[in-house]
C-alpha cells in the first residue's frame, strides 16, 4: 500500500494542529490547533484579516501553510475530496459566465462523474433536487446573471449539497444577502445539522451567533477561544478577539454593561 | 461573379482561405476560454513574446521554415508566460505590471533580432516582416497540415475535457476544492492559446493577434447564454473574420492580412453589442424606454382615477390643466394617445369648455388600481 491509511484523530470532524500560514513575511495564522467534533454548526468568527477564509482555504488545500496539518475525520484531505462541500465567497467569481443555475449546481457532480463523463438525466435530476432543497427549483434554467445576491448564494450553496458530503464548509454565506434569504440558509443548515452533518461557516454578524450556532471558533490570527458557544461566547474572549472598543451589542446579554 | 468564381477557384486563394478560416476558428474557440478566464490580455503578451521567437527559428534554420520559425515562436512564448507567473508569484507586482513589461521586453528584443537579420540580408529575410502584421498569402498547402492539426487537437482537448475547462474557468477554486488538478488545467488551456497564436502568427502578426483571441469571443458572449453556445460562436465568428480578411487582403496588393481580419472581427463586435437581444445596448435603451413610457402611463391612470375618486364619478371627465398641475408636467400626447388606442382612457368634450378633456375607461380602472395594488372601483362602473 502506498497510502498512509493510519488514521490521525478520526473523532473530529475537522483537526487542525500547529497550522501556521503566511502571506509574504506575515503571518496571516499562526499556531492554530482546532478541533470541530462531528455534528455540530460552528462558526468561525474573528475581525477583518483575523485569517477565517485562510483558515478554510488552508483546510482545503487551496493555501499552502508554512507548517502544520489537517484531517478530517482523521484523512488527510486529500483522501477526503468529495467528502467536504465547500461553498466559497460569492463574489469570488464571475456571474456574468454564460450558464444556468442547474448548470453551476451539477459541477458540484463532476468530480463524481469521473473524467471524459458528461452529467445525463440522473445528473439533471440530483441537481433539480438540490436547487429545490434551497428552494430555487423555478429558477433552474435561469442564467445566473439574472438571480439576485440571495439566489446566487442559495445556487452555490445547492452546488455543495448535491455531493452529498458529510461536512459542509461555507465561507460568509450570510454576506449581502437579505434577511429572508439568510433565514431560509440557516433553517436549511440547521436540518442538515440535525440530520448528523457537520457544518463550517464563516461568520461576520456577532449578534446572531447565539441563535444560530452551537459551535464557536474565535480567531484573529490565533485561536482565541473554541468550543461550545455557551462556553466561549463572552465578553472577555470577544475583548481578545476584537479589541477593547467592540460594540457592546455583541457582548452577551449576563454581562454588566460597564 | 465571374471574377469572385475565378478568384475562388485559384489553389493559392483556396489555400489561404481554409488556412485563415482554421485558424480564425481555433482562436474563437480558445479565445472564448481566455476571456472567460479574464486572460485576454496573457493572449497579447504571449503574441509580442513569440517574434524573437520567430526571429531566432529563422537563424537557425537559416530560412524562413515554418517549423523551426513556429518551434522558436512557441519556446520564447512559454518562457514569456514563465516569466511572468515568476514575477507575480515572487514579486509584489500585480499581473498587468507583469504582462506590460514581459510583452514590451520581449517585443523589443524581437525588433533587436528582426533589424539585424534584415541589415544581414539574405534570402527570404524580407518575409520575416510579415511576421509583425501577417500576410495570409505567405501561406502554403503544406502549412495547412500543421494548422489543421493543431485545430483538431485542440478541438478534441476542449470536447474532452469540456466539463473540467468549464469548470476551472469559472471557479477554479471549487474546482481545486473538488481534487481536479486545476494548475495541469489552466496550464493546458494557456497551452493551447500559445498554440492558436504560433499558427497565427504568419496570417495576422503578432501586434494584433490578440484581436483575433477575443473579439470572436466578446462578441459570440453576446448572443448566446451558455458556453457550449459561446464556444461555438465564437469560433464560427473567429472563422468568418479570418477567411473575410483573407480574402481582402490576398486580392489588395500590398495590404497586411492581420489589419483587416482585425477590422473585420471589431465590426463584428460593435454590432453584437449594439443589437445583441438582451445584452445589446439598443436593445437595453429600447427598454428602458419601455419602463418609462409604462411608469409614466401608470401615473396618468392614477391621477385621472383620483380625480374620479375625489369627484366620485367613475366617468369624470378631467381637463388637460389638471393633469399638467398633477402630474407636475405636461402630459406627453404620444402617452395619451397610446392609453387611448389601448381602450384605457378615451377622449371627451365637457361642454362649454373647449379643452380636451379625458376619462377613464373601465378598463382603464381595473389597469389603474392594478397598477396602484389597491382594489379597482370597477364595481361602481366606468362609462362602459
Amino acid at each position: 500500500m502506498m497510502r498512509d491509511d493510519t488514521l490521525h484523530e478520526p473523532d473530529q470532524a475537522l483537526h487542525v494542529e500547529d497550522l501556521t500560514v503566511t502571506y509574504g513575511a506575515n503571518p496571516v495564522l499562526w499556531d492554530i490547533d482546532l478541533d470541530v467534533p462531528p455534528g455540530v454548526m460552528c462558526a468561525i468568527v474573528g475581525p477583518n484579516g483575523a485569517g477565517k477564509s485562510t483558515l478554510i482555504k488552508a483546510a482545503l488545500g487551496l493555501v499552502r501553510p508554512v507548517a502544520g496539518h489537517v484531517r478530517f475525520l482523521g484523512r488527510p484531505i486529500g483522501q477526503m475530496r468529495g467528502q467536504i462541500g465547500y461553498v466559497p465567497q460569492r463574489h469570488s467569481v464571475d456571474w456574468d459566465f454564460p450558464t444556468t443555475a442547474r448548470d453551476v449546481v451539477e459541477m458540484g457532480l463532476y468530480r463524481h462523474l469521473g473524467w471524459l463523463r458528461r452529467p445525463g438525466k440522473a445528473e439533471h435530476a440530483r441537481a433539480l433536487a438540490a436547487l429545490a432543497e434551497v428552494g430555487m427549483q423555478d429558477y433552474a434554467d435561469r442564467q445566473i446573471s439574472q438571480l439576485s445576491g440571495g439566489q446566487q448564494q442559495r445556487v452555490f450553496i445547492a452546488r455543495a449539497l448535491v455531493q452529498d458530503a458529510p461536512i459542509l464548509i461555507l465561507d460568509e454565506p450570510m454576506a449581502g444577502v437579505d434577511a429572508s434569504t439568510e433565514a431560509i440558509i440557516i433553517a436549511l443548515l440547521k436540518k442538515l445539522r440535525d440530520a448528523g452533518r457537520t457544518i463550517i461557516v464563516v461568520h461576520h454578524d456577532l449578534t446572531t451567533v447565539q441563535s444560530y450556532f452551537d459551535w464557536l471558533v474565535m480567531l484573529n490570527v490565533r485561536i482565541i477561544a473554541q468550543g461550545p458557544v455557551s462556553e466561549t461566547y463572552s465578553a472577555d474572549n470577544l475583548r481578545a478577539a476584537y479589541g477593547r472598543h467592540l460594540a457592546m451589542i455583541a457582548v452577551p446579554a449576563e454581562e454588566p454593561a460597564p | 461573379m465571374t471574377a469572385i468564381a475565378a478568384l475562388l477557384s485559384s489553389s493559392i486563394v483556396q489555400t489561404v482561405l481554409v488556412g485563415a478560416a482554421i485558424l480564425g476558428a481555433i482562436s474563437g474557440m480558445l479565445g472564448a476560454f481566455a476571456v472567460l478566464r479574464r486572460q485576454s490580455l496573457l493572449g497579447d503578451a504571449l503574441s509580442h513574446a513569440a517574434l524573437p521567437g520567430v526571429c531566432l527559428g529563422f537563424l537557425i534554420a537559416g530560412g524562413r521554415d515554418l517549423g523551426s520559425v513556429m518551434a522558436g515562436a512557441f519556446a520564447t512564448g512559454a518562457l514569456a508566460a514563465l516569466i511572468m507567473m515568476l514575477i507575480v508569484r515572487r514579486t509584489t507586482l500585480k499581473t498587468d505590471a507583469a504582462l506590460g513589461i514581459v510583452l514590451s521586453v520581449f517585443f523589443a528584443v524581437g525588433i533587436v533580432l528582426l533589424t539585424v537579420i534584415q541589415s544581414e540580408g539574405g534570402s527570404g529575410s524580407l518575409g520575416l516582416m510579415t511576421f509583425l502584421f501577417g500576410q495570409a498569402a505567405a501561406i502554403l498547402r503544406s502549412d495547412l497540415w500543421i494548422m489543421g492539426g493543431i485545430g483538431l487537437a485542440a478541438l478534441m482537448l476542449v470536447l474532452a475535457l469540456w466539463k473540467e475547462f468549464k469548470l476551472v474557468s469559472f471557479d477554479a477554486d471549487f474546482a481545486r476544492a473538488q481534487g481536479f488538478p486545476v494548475t495541469v488545467l489552466e496550464a493546458g488551456l494557456t497551452v493551447m492559446v500559445a498554440l492558436a497564436i504560433v499558427v497565427g502568427l504568419q496570417l495576422v502578426g503578432v501586434v494584433l493577434m490578440v484581436a483575433l483571441l477575443i473579439a470572436p469571443a466578446a462578441a459570440a458572449r453576446q448572443w448566446t447564454n451558455s458556453l457550449g453556445g459561446m464556444v461555438l460562436l465564437s469560433a464560427l465568428i473567429g472563422a468568418a473574420s479570418g477567411a473575410g480578411g483573407a480574402l481582402v487582403s490576398a486580392t489588395t496588393r500590398g495590404l497586411a492580412t492581420g489589419p483587416v481580419v482585425v477590422l473585420i472581427a471589431t465590426g463584428i463586435v460593435v454590432v453584437s453589442l449594439l443589437v445583441a437581444p438582451g445584452r445589446g445596448l439598443l436593445w437595453q435603451a429600447a427598454a428602458t424606454r419601455q419602463a418609462r413610457a409604462r411608469i409614466s402611463d401608470g401615473r396618468v391612470l392614477a391621477t385621472l382615477q383620483g380625480f374620479a375618486r375625489m369627484h366620485d364619478d367613475a366617468g369624470y371627465p378631467s381637463e388637460r390643466g389638471m393633469l399638467q398641475v398633477a402630474l407636475g408636467a405636461k402630459p406627453p400626447a404620444a402617452r395619451l394617445a397610446s392609453l387611448e388606442s389601448r381602450g384605457l382612457i378615451r377622449s371627451v368634450m365637457h361642454p362649454p369648455e373647449t379643452t380636451p378633456h379625458w376619462e377613464l375607461t373601465t378598463a382603464g380602472h381595473t389597469e389603474a388600481a392594478a397598477l396602484s395594488g389597491q382594489p379597482g372601483d370597477t364595481a361602481k362602473g366606468g362609462t362602459e
